[in-house]
């Protein structure tokens, strides 16, 4: 009988706090996936190649979890403490009947337990299979074969999401009723007119002149901000990091708390030229404004963190190749003899295609007579045929990077045409006095310019000889070891090589995995078997999978981690102001009820309130708007390389589609309640 | 007598809550007219019927059966829109408690009910400086209603009841929050406008005191119209009148002591 007595409050919760009732669902959905990282496939796989670094990620996860459980906690508290106030003259009642304290305290907790039962219901399913999808999709994205895709439940996730959530409610709601039962029956039920009369007495009596200069010194403050993080945050200097920091905070919550003023002096000007439901319109923005400048600087914050989260979690997830071309499967180095004899057992045999050396080394010649290196080699040619080209933040970088680099890597021709024939890719012939350049596909951000300039067949000058260039730039990889890159390196005839090359101990061998192997039994399957068996063989050596999963992990944990705080932040910041915005509303209903009677059909007063409804959600977008841009343009310049300016404006465009499709769907959302409830104004009377 | 010399015709207005068992009727056949100029009480002790009668008027309500006409139409069966019209520019309204938007200052609470009705004339200022004139409200214009006594307010929301001239004010107990002294100046002000201005006014109220101020009273109970007092005029005072109204309140279900 008391269990369905919850069962029916808690319905009427549901009901009526739909949008609080959403939010608990998604961050548990959220939730799990984060928590459930280190049993996805991917993640198991680049255990086994990547174990530290995992490690260390995984254990920055209970971190995650601990700042993502706050934030509920915050929400919790705040969603159910503004309910609680909503229902204290029911609760009155019930003491009034002779409900006991303790009864009425297990009431409200076990309301909350069977909401937060009935929200991990719902949430979990979708949770499991949410992360099933991000599974697939990564396996798909890294290549079908490389990875297995297995369906797996996370345990531990699971349950660690179970207690979370609602160990965190109940906290919460405890702090929540504790306060509620301590107090008289009277208090209660007279509750809600105090609560009706505070809003009567709103803070705005304060001089305006006050507040207007709050709102200036706001403004300068956010700017002052934007400006040094444009001018100094590229330095790295955490000082300044912090001073900006404290700046931009500082300025947020000032400009939110004089933009009240600025409303009211707006509708002033405005008002008496006015028609319809604009003065209505325009004072329940104020109010809205004045009293909840805090929310509303603290979800901006919130939402300027967010898009900083997704514009990088989306720049590392879309700009790092993962596919890129596979050359050679295993690079060996060490001794010629001992590894062929390995490669060449009747153990490994059956799984080697073919194997050839990769000769690679420093264009560099040592006068023992001088004891110093001769200066043998200058790019200078290309320069000038780079710098004929527009101006550009790549080409500056290019050149700076040419004018230095006067020892160069050199790739024996013979060397390269092998891996090119292991590719089936058809061989360089070089003329004579004839060169060709090589340069890592990491390094695509220069390649543009870089082709174009080989067009004009620039010279490089080497050894007091002058070489053309070819009028191709080569980029496949010469080694399966992905960290080992080159940046701007020679393709020479043998004969040429030969003569800088006078090392022992550099001796590289490329091997390539027989095709039929890898039909059958896929590309990480085959490789398992190989490193098995070389494993024991003693020598030095890396493989693609390897060095790509390297590079997978940083892109995975990357993305994967701001991502996901990027939606907390996000759904955090929404709700609150969602709930803000509904609870006044609520509070406020009389005055609804007012103007309808003044004659205001019910179609105006949801129209009015959907505008209310913009302009509030729109002042705070706008200002975390402003300061994304400045925040994601500093951190381009922070960080050039994970997020190149190429693909940074698709990468921007991206994150604002998903912003605004979110923001969107909560306005929505939030306009859908505000209708329901001024629907519920005409037919209650 | 001509149709067109009624204001307001209520005709046999029946009202029913619940269904079946539960049923309960709250009006039952009330027939009255108001002619216009008039300022008219209703009375009645609690659960008479007087709100229900005076929410139907003022539209919020629906009558189960018959029909109320104001200016030979019938209200009681208008819906959305054309209700919205007659609200706040044709029906004025006086609330018990006062119901001010609290986030708009007085100036802009008076003028409301024209900004909604889309009639923002260049009279406009004039007519609320009258007003304001007429209500002794100059002072507080540009306040919030939390900066004004309780007097000031439902001053305040009388102006904001005529603002658009309507053919009729519906007051629903207006001295009910006011004390002794802020209730005599209400009344004085709206029997004020209602002799000079020739404003028709209908107000449902306990209080005798308020009640003495009008032209003409009708007692209400059980849902029917029971009794009905006119001012003699020329010659009674407003101590005579008010004297008769306590006499019929003693006879009403037993005494005054259940009204109050």
């Amino acid at each position: 009988m008391f269990f369905d007595f919850i069962k029916r409050n808690s319905r009427k919760i549901r009901k009526e706090n739909g949008v609080y009732f959403g939010a608990l669902i998604i961050s548990i959905i959220a939730f799990y996936i984060i928590l459930s990282l280190g049993e996805q496939d991917v993640m198991a796989y680049l255990k086994t190649v990547e174990s530290n670094a995992v490690n260390r990620l995984l254990l920055m996860i209970p971190m995650l979890y601990a700042v993502s459980l706050f934030f509920v906690f915050f929400l919790v508290y705040f969603a159910n403490n503004y309910q609680v106030k909503l229902r204290s003259h029911e609760f009155g009642l019930y003491l009034m009947m002779g409900m006991k304290r303790s009864r009425l305290f297990l009431m409200i907790m076990g309301e909350t337990l069977w909401n937060g039962a009935i929200a991990l219901m719902i949430g979990i399913p979708i949770g499991v299979f949410l992360t099933e999808l991000i599974s697939l999709i990564t396996s798909r994205l890294i290549g079908i074969g490389i990875i297995g895709y297995q369906y797996s439940i996370s345990w531990a996730g699971l349950g660690l999401t179970v207690v979370g959530f609602i160990v965190v409610q109940l906290i919460a709601m405890s702090f929540i009723s504790l306060k509620l039962t301590r107090k008289e029956p009277v208090d209660l039920l007279d509750d809600q007119k105090e609560e009706s009369q505070r809003v009567l007495n709103p803070i705005w009596s304060i001089v305006s002149l006050m507040t207007g200069a709050v709102l200036l010194l706001g403004t300068i403050f956010l700017c002052t901000a934007y400006g040094l993080a444009i001018l100094y945050l590229r330095n790295l200097d955490y000082r300044m990091f912090a001073l900006i920091i404290i700046v931009g905070i500082v300025g947020t919550f000032m400009l939110f708390r004089g933009l009240g003023s600025l409303i009211g002096a707006w509708i002033k000007r405005k008002g008496k030229s006015s028609a319809g439901l604009f003065i209505f319109t325009g004072r329940q923005l104020q109010e809205n404004v004045l009293n909840q400048w805090a929310s509303l600087a603290i979800s901006s914050l919130l939402i300027v963190m967010s898009m900083v989260c997704f514009v990088y979690g989306i720049s590392t997830a879309l700009n790092n190749d993962l596919t890129s071309s596979k050359t050679a499967d295993f690079t060996f180095s060490g001794s010629e003899k001992e590894i062929i004899s390995v490669l060449t057992s009747d153990e490994l045999e059956p799984y080697v295609k073919e194997y050839y050396e990769m000769k690679l080394g420093y264009l560099w010649r040592f006068d023992p007579e001088e004891n110093e290196w001769l200066d043998t080699f200058s790019w200078s040619g290309l320069s000038e045929s780079v710098s004929k080209e527009v101006y550009s933040k790549e080409k500056e970088n290019l050149l700076s990077e040419l004018t230095t680099d006067n020892r160069p890597y050199l790739i024996s021709l013979s060397s390269y045409n092998d891996m090119l024939r292991s590719v089936n890719k058809p061989p360089i012939e070089l003329g004579s006095d004839e060169v060709a350049m090589y340069s890592d596909e990491e390094f695509t951000y220069s390649h543009d310019i870089l082709r174009e300039a080989l067009q004009s067949k620039p010279y490089v000058n080497i050894v007091g000889n002058q070489y053309s260039l070819s009028s191709t730039l080569y980029t496949l990889n010469v080694v399966a070891d992905r960290a080992i890159t080159l940046s701007y390196a020679l393709i020479v005839p043998d004969d040429l090589y030969d003569t800088f090359d006078d090392r022992e101990d550099s001796y590289l061998l490329n091997m390539v995995l027989d095709d039929a192997l890898i039909e059958e039994k896929g590309l990480m399957q085959a490789m398992y078997e190989v490193d098995g068996l070389l494993n024991a063989s003693g020598l030095d050596y890396e493989s693609y999978l390897s060095s790509m999963g390297r590079k997978l992990f940083f892109t995975v944990a990357g993305s994967y981690t701001t991502i996901y705080l990027g939606i907390m932040f996000l759904i955090i910041a929404n709700t609150v102001m969602g709930l803000k915005f509904l609870m006044q509303q609520k509070s406020t209903r009389h005055r609804y009820f007012t103007v309808a009677m003044l004659g205001a059909s019910v179609e105006s007063l949801c129209m009015s309130a959907r505008v209310q409804i913009w302009l509030y959600f729109g002042l705070v977008i706008l200002v975390a708007l402003i300061s994304s841009i400045f925040g994601i343009w500093s951190m381009v310049d922070t960080f050039p390389n994970s997020i190149s300016l190429n693909n940074g404006i698709g990468t921007v465009v991206i994150s604002l589609a998903v912003f605004i499709i979110i923001e969107i769907c909560y306005i929505l959302m939030i306009q859908r309640k505000s209708d329901e409830e001024i629907k519920k104004l005409k037919q209650a009377r | 007598m001509n149709i067109s010399n009624k204001l307001l015709q209520v005709k046999g207005v029946h009202k029913t809550y619940g269904e079946g068992q539960s049923e309960t009727s709250a009006l039952k056949g009330v027939t009255f007219d108001v002619l216009p100029g008039e300022f008219l009480g209703i009375m009645g002790v609690s659960g008479s019927g007087k709100t229900t009668l005076l929410n139907c008027i003022a539209t919020m309500l629906k009558p189960t059966s018959g029909e109320i006409l104001l200016e030979g139409q019938s209200i009681s069966s208008f819906k959305g829109s054309q209700l919205a019209k007659y609200r706040g520019s044709r029906i004025g309204y006086l609330f018990q408690e006062f119901e001010l938007l609290d986030n708009l200052i007085a100036r802009e609470n008076i003028v409301l009910p024209l900004s909604i009705h889309k009639e923002n004339s260049k009279n406009q200022e004039l007519q609320l400086q009258n007003l304001a004139k007429q209500f002794d409200i100059e002072d507080v214009l540009e306040k919030f209603p939390y900066q004004m006594s309780g007097g000031q307010k439902q001053r305040v929301a009388a102006a904001r009841a005529l603002i658009s001239n309507p053919s009729i004010v519906l007051a629903d107990e207006p001295t009910g929050a006011l004390d002794t002294k802020n209730a005599k100046v209400l009344m004085e002000k709206l029997s004020f406008v209602n002799q000079r201005n020739e404003t028709t006014i209908l107000m449902v109220t306990h209080d005798a005191n308020a009640a003495s101020y009008c032209s003409r009273i009708l007692f209400i109970q059980d849902g029917v119209i029971f009794h009905e007092l006119r001012k003699k005029v020329p010659g009674e005072t407003q101590n005579a009148f008010y004297e008769r109204i306590l006499t019929v309140l003693a006879q009403l279900g037993g005494g005054s002591r259940h009204v109050l």
